[in-house]
């Protein structure tokens, strides 16, 4: 794709999302610094997440694969990935 | 105020579903409309967040309360806390669907049209838990 990737942007943006929950759980002090700074954990994670997609998505305009995966790959491979990396992180929390 | 959030929030989610599956259904015949559908399915899931967010920040957290000193704690712990996140990603989703209608790539926006579809119904059926959950 030119000019914007969408493919990466997704990609990037998926990871960075379940990498700020998973952080943000475990480490209070994150959680409370993401609520401080943005007023709402959810928003400093959504602002990071969106801000995420808009500058990966031009920075890798060019490039059509990553670690060997093609671009489309990364990207269908990184939000089923994060979406079920959420799920299991709060499941498994819930029963510790 | 919080109903016509509330309104706003699932009105919003059913077009989610509804409009995606009514792209899906043109993606082959390519219609003329078929770029401004796309880009109307995706501006809505950006919109969205305005409501849920709304909802979730002012309202949740009474129900949050009632949820968790209920017998379904694991309604908020699991369910919710999914939920509100998954939420973060409809508008990326969506994006990347109607980006590449726009960029001629419309067999491969299959895909995420149906992840769209069934992640804003799993969210929507969520949501409903959660509720039920408040009340157990």
């Amino acid at each position: 794709m030119a000019k914007f990737n969408f493919y990466l942007g997704a990609a990037a943006s998926a990871w960075l999302l379940a990498i700020l929950i998973v952080a943000a759980e475990l480490i209070s002090q994150f959680k409370t610094f993401l609520a401080n700074a943005f007023t709402h954990h959810w928003i400093g994670k959504a602002v990071i997440v969106y801000s995420a997609f808009v500058v990966f998505g031009f920075l890798l305009q060019n490039k059509k694969s990553i670690l060997n995966f093609s671009d489309e790959k990364a990207a269908w491979y990184s939000m089923l990935g994060s979406l079920i990396i959420i799920f299991l992180f709060f499941a498994i929390e819930f029963a510790r | 105020m919080r109903d016509l959030l509330l309104f706003a929030h699932i009105i919003a989610g059913l077009a989610l579903i509804a409009f995606p599956i009514i792209i899906l259904l043109y993606l082959k015949k390519k219609p003329k409309w078929l770029k401004e559908f796309s880009f109307a399915t995706a501006a809505i899931s950006w919109l969205l967040l305005l409501p849920s967010g709304k909802l979730y920040i002012t309202f949740y957290p009474a129900t949050k309360t009632l949820v968790k000193a209920g017998s379904w704690p694991w309604a908020h712990s699991i369910v919710m806390e999914t939920k509100e996140h998954w939420g973060l990603l409809l508008p990326i989703i969506a994006t990347v669907a109607a980006g590449l209608v726009f960029t001629g790539k419309t067999k491969e926006s299959k895909k995420w049209w149906i992840l769209l579809i069934i992640l804003s119904a799993l969210i929507g059926v969520m949501g409903r838990v959660v509720k039920i959950g408040a009340l157990k």
